[in-house]
């Protein structure tokens, strides 16, 4: 197991070697000059000077391999650069809003596992029966619904109409916790809502295969109690596609959260990325990018290693 | 015709050390490890011959056929077809050859494509090959189906609209549409039900007769080698054990494997004589053979000789047997 | 495909094509400018003029929803046909030539997984500004890799088929073999993933105009419009309605489409009621008065089990009968579709949720010696006799046991079930039961996974753990056939001299394999499209058969030395087509006029033989 743990991590290490080398010539090798972009706006040809000047500010004239080499050297010292705007440091920026888009996702993780779980279980034991029926059409819709029409429409309902709630925004922990929790539930239940309907979907159809599985048949015919059977033969088994599926769910989500974060006004990284897009803020949206796919190559390594442990033939592999 | 007669002299295939290594990885960065399915094996196939291929699962039979007919690479050796080494031709030469030689395959279920109607599978050698105008494959699909005895008016239809059985006669009708003179058969039976076993097996003896098929038979059941063929090589981990003539073989075998296997196969006639036990252990994993002989882990008459060398094919009685095995002079 | 796939298929393909039709006709229907500003009619409620109402410019919101529409759907069907064709291409080069290609195709689209998709589509979007074409270019990006993969994991599997290295023993070139034999084979998948990639496709692109960052106004898109109802949502809360339904509307309708493509495409998805659990009721024969005599063991009585329900159920097994003692061991015998494993399954009540019974009993006289019909017998009796009493060893041993869980605890797991010990005990009393089946270093083994077991020490685990409880009946399912002959050899013995140690342990031996039956059985029962055709000692049975198919059976048996097999002419006849009268007769070379007009009863002829034949006296 811990060879394995090793190998994977290993793997993972190269493979954000890659995403930060991918970002960097995404950048600096597709045509169109940053220093233009950013002084081209209003749609009049920059001053050629101008442009010239900005490009020795940020280096751009210097040969490609020492700048990917200051790059590369940045990041092992945790230097993400500066925005172009305000010249304050991105990855400061970046700590100060990261734990917030992990705190909604894990927050959404845990509503549409609870939910999704329990729910896909129990429409599988009943399959084909009115319960079975009604959740599955349920969890179709809710797949199918865009996140920010979702959001929209809670704003519009508890917040507009019943005002239960305010339309969003954000406090410290630290300072009112409990108001804290009331405007994270507005942007997680709305995230969970489709999550919980792919984890249902993902559940059901797994747990339905491994009930057809020999070793399930053999269980019974050893005279073991159905409960039983469920958690200890079934369940386990047909977590592991879940798990896999959740995984994935989650690693889109680390960008996901972008339209939820906007309509609710959750100051989390996402708002950050949309402002240094429209911007062109281009060492802010490189910071923001490698971060987020770096955060995304971890967790699959996570879930290698969660996999190992559900299936041992993984370890052994 | 000196020159006909040269040929029948010289064999159809020739198979001089083949070995066969599948590279395993385990993981991205795990250790590689060679697994030598096929070792060092020497066979030979004359025109009109069929040879039994006979071992059991992971013995490297099935790879062997696939080597004999150039499907697979070997990994070391040569494989000559009508005095040509394979391995030399390329591209569209070896494609030609193709015409010559088929292979059958054991699940009659896999080996046809779902979509396609069993006439255009049949066709398609034909067409390849350029043997025939697509009207005139169509004429001569229907005259092999008849042959494998099947309805020619059954040509436009799909492989689910036939058993099991059934289906091998359409792969057989498909493998003999270029006119080969060399056929590989993979299992052809083992997935078939008893009753239609033996209307394959007597099927696939018919045209070998009537087509003159050289034939190499893969098998893990000997009865049904025994019945279709004239020679047979016993294989074990990789390598031939044994080979001669099929009825000497049966009659008297020599290697201690060959023994074990015919003990071990159930037989309606004979009860199990209850003194003689059956092999212990299991096959070992290709991956890591034990050294020597490979069969001396399970073997009843193994000695430390045994664990030194490989003990080479080497002639044994006076009927055109050959055993490898450093005892069997003594043991028999 | 099938009435009822199309049918399956034919709502959301309606509702899809409905959608389609509607926007690519916006031109030509009469529709009011949908970039028309008139502020003084801001926010007007639904009108004659203006069905859906006027936004906060005063445009008219119908006009921009079907207007709407053709910018989301071109984008995302766009996308998703640029991203289809390439990563097709990807995934089929890269799976079919492996080695560098691969590298070169699939492992470097792969890269492109490395970040979350609305992160990638933001980065296109800052290199190459907002607008319809930029979306199109972000997206096909984003799903390009998707395709190669799916393309990909088919076309490696599709590799290996038979039927394509056919083609290659042909001499098919490899251009002919991709398009001819691989391509429609892995079509389905693909085109699944259409449709997946065209709902999210669209997701994703009415996200990004809601974001500003899509379709640049003043041109319509249902994003944009979500994004200026949003604004002013506290004074015209309908304005949001529209957009919202329209969007989501038809992304359920794309992933309904999704849904019912795969069902229909790829029948592995299916799931019809593979849920055992469902099959668990009980009583559904009508009480009978018990049997006027009790078997020692087990008696089957005129058992029928029919497969579906209603008018088209299959009648899988008809009238069989057949009777175990202590101690002995009867091999039922018979080709696929028999009803031999069946017949073995109901005895446990295991049967497929589809399986009924219909008719017979399955008398079982146990321990505390007394007889119950265990047709009869409800879910909770059943269990308590299953795994203790009777226990059953099925075919495939290393689908038997649960790859997650530790070979001795599944031993241990049967013992545990039926007796009330510690878990520590249960653990010793499986290795000692692994040791007894024969398995070397039992101890060390207990502990191991079944993977890490070859497949005749998975099957002696799964004897170990058949044996747990001492039962009185062990049923054996084919338990050697997926084994290799001297591994088949061992198993065999070790099922002998488990016998002989159990003393009365009772043993049903399913096989097809004549030749095991005559090594390891007392009586035989041969069966025939699911009749008894005939039944009796072995040796006298194969001796000399008094039914014709036990006789071609056993003169099919390769082993004379004649050098032409004997082979029974003809197909089995499939269950929804079964011949009238006897059975066997079309494939028969005594049948006569007389067999073929009513069906043979089973005919005793002393001796514990019977017989199905009329003309049984003739059969050589």
């Amino acid at each position: 197991m811990l060879g394995y743990a090793v190998r994977r991590s290993v793997v993972a290490l190269g493979l954000v070697w890659v995403v930060a080398t991918l970002v960097f010539l995404v950048i600096h090798l597709i045509p169109g000059d940053p220093a233009e972009l950013l002084l081209s706006q209003g749609g009049f040809a920059p001053d050629p000077a101008a442009v010239a000047e900005l490009r020795t500010q940020l280096g751009l004239d210097r040969p490609l391999p020492v700048q990917y080499g200051s790059y590369i050297g940045g990041l092992l010292h945790g230097d993400l650069g500066h925005s172009l705007l305000d010249e304050h440091p991105v990855a400061e920026e970046i700590a100060l809003r990261l734990p917030r888009t992990l705190e909604l996702i894990a927050a959404a993780a845990l509503l549409a596992v609870v939910f999704g779980l329990p729910l896909g279980t129990l429409a599988a034991l009943r399959a084909g029966g009115p319960a079975d029926r009604a959740l599955s059409v349920l969890a179709g819709v809710s797949m199918s619904v865009p996140v920010f029409v979702v959001g929209t429409l809670v704003v519009l309902v508890f917040a507009q109409k019943l005002r239960w709630v305010s339309a969003g925004g954000f406090t410290p922990f630290s300072r009112d916790p409990l108001e804290h929790l009331a405007l994270l539930a507005m942007p997680a239940a709305t995230i969970a809502l489709g999550l919980a309907a792919v984890v249902f979907r993902m559940t059901r159809s797994s747990i339905l295969e491994v009930l057809g599985r020999d070793y399930v048949r053999t269980a019974m015919a050893k005279g073991v109690a159905p409960l039983r059977i469920v958690v200890h033969h079934v369940i386990r088994n047909a977590l592991i596609p879940v798990v896999t599926v959740l995984a994935l769910h989650l690693g889109t989500l680390l960008g996901g959260t972008v339209l939820v974060e906007y309509v609710f006004n959750w100051p989390g990284l996402s708002g950050y990325l949309v402002n240094a897009v429209e911007a062109r803020d281009y060492p802010e949206v490189m910071g923001i990018v490698l971060v987020i796919s770096v955060l995304f190559v971890l967790l699959n390594l996570a879930v290698d290693l969660l996999y190992a442990l559900l299936d041992p033939r993984v370890r052994h592999a | 015709m000196t020159s006909a007669a040269d040929s029948c002299r010289t064999p159809l295939v020739e198979a001089e050390g083949v070995s066969r290594a599948f590279r395993a990885r385990q993981g991205l960065l795990g250790r590689r490890r060679d697994i030598l399915a096929v070792r060092e094996v020497d066979l030979t196939v004359a025109r009109r011959e069929a040879v039994g291929v006979v071992g059991e699962s992971g013995c490297g039979k099935s790879t062997l056929g696939r080597l004999l007919l150039h499907l697979l690479k070997p990994t070391a050796g040569t494989v000559r077809f009508d005095g040509r080494t394979l391995a030399e031709i390329g591209g569209d030469r070896l494609r030609t050859l193709r015409r010559r030689m088929q292979l059958i395959f054991q699940d009659p279920y896999g080996s046809l494509d779902p979509r396609r109607t069993v006439g255009d599978q049949i066709a398609d050698g034909m067409l390849i090959h350029g043997l025939a105008t697509p009207a005139e494959a169509r004429e001569r699909v229907a005259g092999l189906l008849s042959q494998v005895g099947l309805d020619p008016a059954h040509a436009a239809r799909l492989p689910h609209e036939f058993s099991g059985g059934q289906r091998q006669r359409v792969a057989i009708a498909r493998a003999l549409a270029t006119g080969p003179d060399f056929v590989v058969a993979d299992e052809p039976v083992s997935a078939l039900d008893v009753s239609i076993q033996a209307q394959v097996v007597n099927l696939l003896a018919d045209l070998r007769e009537s087509l003159g098929l050289a034939l190499v038979f893969i098998s893990h059941d000997l009865h049904v080698v025994r019945h279709l063929c004239d020679r047979v090589a016993v294989m074990y981990l990789g390598r031939v054990v044994e080979t001669g003539p099929a009825a000497a073989i049966f009659a008297a075998p020599a290697h201690p494997y060959t023994r074990a296997l015919l003990a071990a196969t159930p037989s309606l006639v004979r009860r199990r004589d209850s003194s003689r036990a059956p092999l212990a252990g299991e096959l070992p994993s290709p991956s890591d053979p034990p050294s020597g002989c490979g069969f001396r882990t399970r073997c009843p008459f193994a000695t430390t000789a045994c664990a030194e060398a490989v003990p080479p094919l080497e002639a044994f009685g006076g009927d055109g047997r050959q055993v490898a095995c450093v005892r069997v002079a003594e043991i028999g | 495909m099938e009435r009822r796939d199309l049918h399956r298929l034919a709502v959301p393909l309606a509702v899809v094509g409905g959608i389609v039709a509607l926007a690519a006709a916006a031109p030509l229907l009469p529709l009011a400018d949908p970039v028309h500003i008139e502020v003084s009619a801001r926010l007007t409620p639904p009108s004659e003029g203006h069905w859906l109402g006027q936004d906060e410019y005063g445009r008219d919101v119908l006009s921009r929803a079907i207007w709407g529409a053709r910018a989301s759907l071109a984008v995302s069907f766009l996308a998703a046909a640029i991203a289809g064709i390439a990563g097709t291409a990807l995934g089929l080069l890269g799976g079919y030539f492996r080695g560098v290609v691969e590298i070169l195709t699939v492992r470097s689209a792969e890269a492109v997984l490395c970040f979350p998709p609305l992160l990638l589509a933001l980065l296109v979007v800052t290199l190459l500004g907002p607008g319809a074409g930029t979306l199109i270019v972000a997206l096909s990006i984003l799903y390009a890799p998707s395709y190669a993969r799916v393309a990909y994991a088919e076309t490696l599997a599709a590799r290996n088929l038979d039927y394509v290295v056919a083609q290659e023993a042909l001499g098919a070139r490899s251009g002919r073999i991709l398009l001819r034999t691989v391509l429609p084979n892995v079509a389905p998948p693909l085109l699944v993933q259409f449709s997946l990639t065209v709902a999210s496709a669209m997701v994703l692109e009415s996200g990004l105009s809601f974001l500003g960052l899509g379709v640049v106004p003043p041109e319509p898109s249902w994003g944009l419009m979500i994004r200026g109802a949003r604004s002013t949502m506290d004074q015209a809360p309908w304005l949001l309605l529209w957009p919202c339904l329209a969007l989501t509307g038809t992304i359920v309708a794309l992933n309904m489409l999704c849904d019912a493509l795969r069902d229909v495409l790829d029948p592995r998805g299916r799931t019809v009621s593979a849920n055992p659990f469902r099959a668990f009721v009980s009583g559904l024969l009508p009480a009978t008065e018990p049997a006027p005599a009790p078997p020692a063991l087990l008696r089957v009585d005129g058992l029928h089990l029919a497969i579906g329900h209603g008018p088209g159920a299959l009648p899988a097994v008809r009238d069989v009968s057949l009777a175990v003692a202590p101690g002995e061991t009867l091999a039922v015998v018979g080709e696929s579709g028999s009803g031999k494993t069946l017949t073995g399954l109901a005895i446990l009540g295991l049967l497929p949720p589809v399986v009924r019974v219909t008719g017979g009993r399955i008398l079982y006289t146990g321990r505390d010696g007394t007889t119950v019909d265990l047709a009869r017998l409800g879910e909770p009796a059943l269990r308590r006799l299953r795994g203790d009493e009777l226990s059953m060893v099925f075919q495939d041993p290393s689908a038997s046991l649960n790859p997650v869980h530790r070979v001795g605890d599944q031993v241990a797991e049967t013992i545990r079930a039926h007796r009330d010990l510690s878990a520590a005990e249960a653990r010793r009393r499986a290795v000692a039961l692994l040791d007894r089946v024969g398995l070397p270093d039992a101890a060390r083994r207990a502990r191991a996974y079944p993977h890490e077991l070859s497949g005749g020490q998975r099957q002696r685990a799964v004897i170990a753990a058949a044996i747990a409880n001492g039962p009185r009946l062990l049923i054996a399912d084919e338990p050697t056939t997926a084994l290799d002959v001297t591994i088949q050899a061992q198993i065999l013995e070790l099922m002998a001299g488990l016998k002989a140690q159990a003393g009365g342990m009772g043993l049903i031996f399913v096989t097809h394999n004549l030749a095991v039956v005559s090594e390891i059985a007392d009586r035989v029962v041969v069966m025939y499209v699911g009749e008894v055709v005939e039944e009796g000692p072995v040796a006298e049975v194969f001796g000399s058969p008094r039914h014709p198919y036990t006789a071609a059976l056993v003169a099919s048996v390769p082993e004379g030395d004649d050098d032409r097999l004997s082979a029974i002419p003809g197909v089995v006849p499939p269950l929804h087509d079964l011949p009238a009268g006897c059975r066997f007769a079309p494939r028969c070379g005594l049948a006569e006029p007389a067999c073929t007009a009513g069906a043979p009863a089973l005919e005793s002829l002393g001796g514990g033989r019977s017989t199905r034949c009329r003309r049984w006296r003739e059969v050589a």
